[in-house]
């Protein structure tokens, strides 16, 4: 198997993906006193970042030109506020994956009170640093992503992925 | 609910769609890739979302006099082509739904030069209650100005990109 030209992380097999780990930053704050939304992307690409770091697509990945990651679509719901300095978990499930893109959504816990903040539900593409084009991905990744999927499938969908936006009719 | 602001509105704009926000891609937006970063978008949306707002008679003004605020409920984003530092951004908000306490928006981003479609925003903002923090019926003069928008938004066609439900889509 093709391996990228730098080393790649210990794989955590864990459903969901929970390592990653973050705080509110006081310049994430608006003037409703609490993250305002474009932060808790912010907080939420993170976490992605550390997720593309399990299968070797990850800030190396574009250091040494062979890739990039780029997202096509998002979806958040904001469940409830977070302020200033708050310690954020946030959690990360493969939903499904192809060839060249990944379906997966990450939910942030407020660290310490457990509460869920909010949610986030991504789809992935991997594109070719070259052509910033689309591109299957990397041997070493497809190998590792088929394996976080298959130990992520036991995992019951969450109700807030594959939701529509709308306001409900009384 | 609020029977009136204690401040001027400004004259009301009901064109369909509207299209009075501008704004550029900042320094501090673009990511290691080198484009605007996703979350930015969001940024980019909101302060679009805000646009809509002020234009409802909600400026910053609804906040400092602690009157209330709005909060995004719910958020969908579709990244449709890459934007980079210093691109100018010409936004379209159409007001897709309304009740009593929440609006249903759908904005689209165009780099303002070039005229392409660079992202779409599809989201749900919610009135609240500056002292309880909680959901709230709009002003009573908000409620009548988005009445009068309503109008001439309805009729409007469905952007092909709402209501999107994420997925593969696999064949």
């Amino acid at each position: 198997m093709k391996l990228p030209p730098y080393p790649m992380i210990e794989l955590d097999l864990a459903a969901p993906f929970d390592q990653h780990r973050g705080t509110v930053l006081p310049e994430w704050i608006d003037w409703n006193g609490h993250m305002n939304v474009g932060y808790y992307v912010v907080a939420f690409d993170k976490a992605t970042d550390t997720l593309c770091n399990q299968f070797g697509c990850s800030w190396d990945y574009t250091r040494e030109k062979i890739g990039m990651t780029f997202v096509l679509e998002a979806h958040v719901t904001y469940d409830r506020e977070v302020k200033e300095g708050d310690p954020l978990r946030i959690t990360s499930q493969i939903l499904d994956l192809d060839a060249k893109r990944l379906h997966y959504i990450h939910c942030m816990y407020h660290g310490t009170e457990g509460y869920l903040a909010a949610t986030n539900e991504l789809m992935l593409m991997n594109i070719d640093y070259e052509t910033r084009r689309a591109a299957p991905w990397p041997e070493w990744a497809m190998d590792r992503l088929d394996k976080l999927a298959a130990a992520h499938e036991i995992l019951p969908v969450p109700a807030q992925a594959g939701r529509l936006i709308g306001i409900k009719r009384k | 609910m609020l029977d009136s602001l204690p401040y001027a509105l400004p004259e009301l704009v009901t064109r369909a769609p509207l299209d009075t926000h501008r704004s550029t891609v900042l320094p501090g937006w673009v990511d290691w890739n080198g484009h605007m970063n996703v979350a930015f978008y969001v940024t980019a949306f909101d302060q679009a979302s805000g646009a809509f707002m002020r234009n409802m008679g909600l400026g910053r003004r609804y906040v400092d006099d602690k009157l209330g605020m709005t909060f995004v409920l719910e958020t969908h984003v579709t990244y449709d082509r890459e934007m980079r530092e210093g691109a100018p951004m010409r936004f379209t908000t159409q007001l897709l739904a309304r009740d009593d306490k929440k609006v249903h928006l759908f904005h689209e981003m165009y780099h303002a030069e070039q005229g392409y479609l660079a992202a779409t925003n599809e989201t749900i903002v919610m009135n609240i209650d500056y002292a309880s923090r909680r959901s709230a019926p709009w002003p009573v003069p908000v409620a009548a100005r988005l009445e009068e928008l309503w109008r001439t938004h309805k009729d409007l066609p469905r952007p092909a990109k709402a209501g999107r439900v994420m997925g593969l889509g696999k064949k």
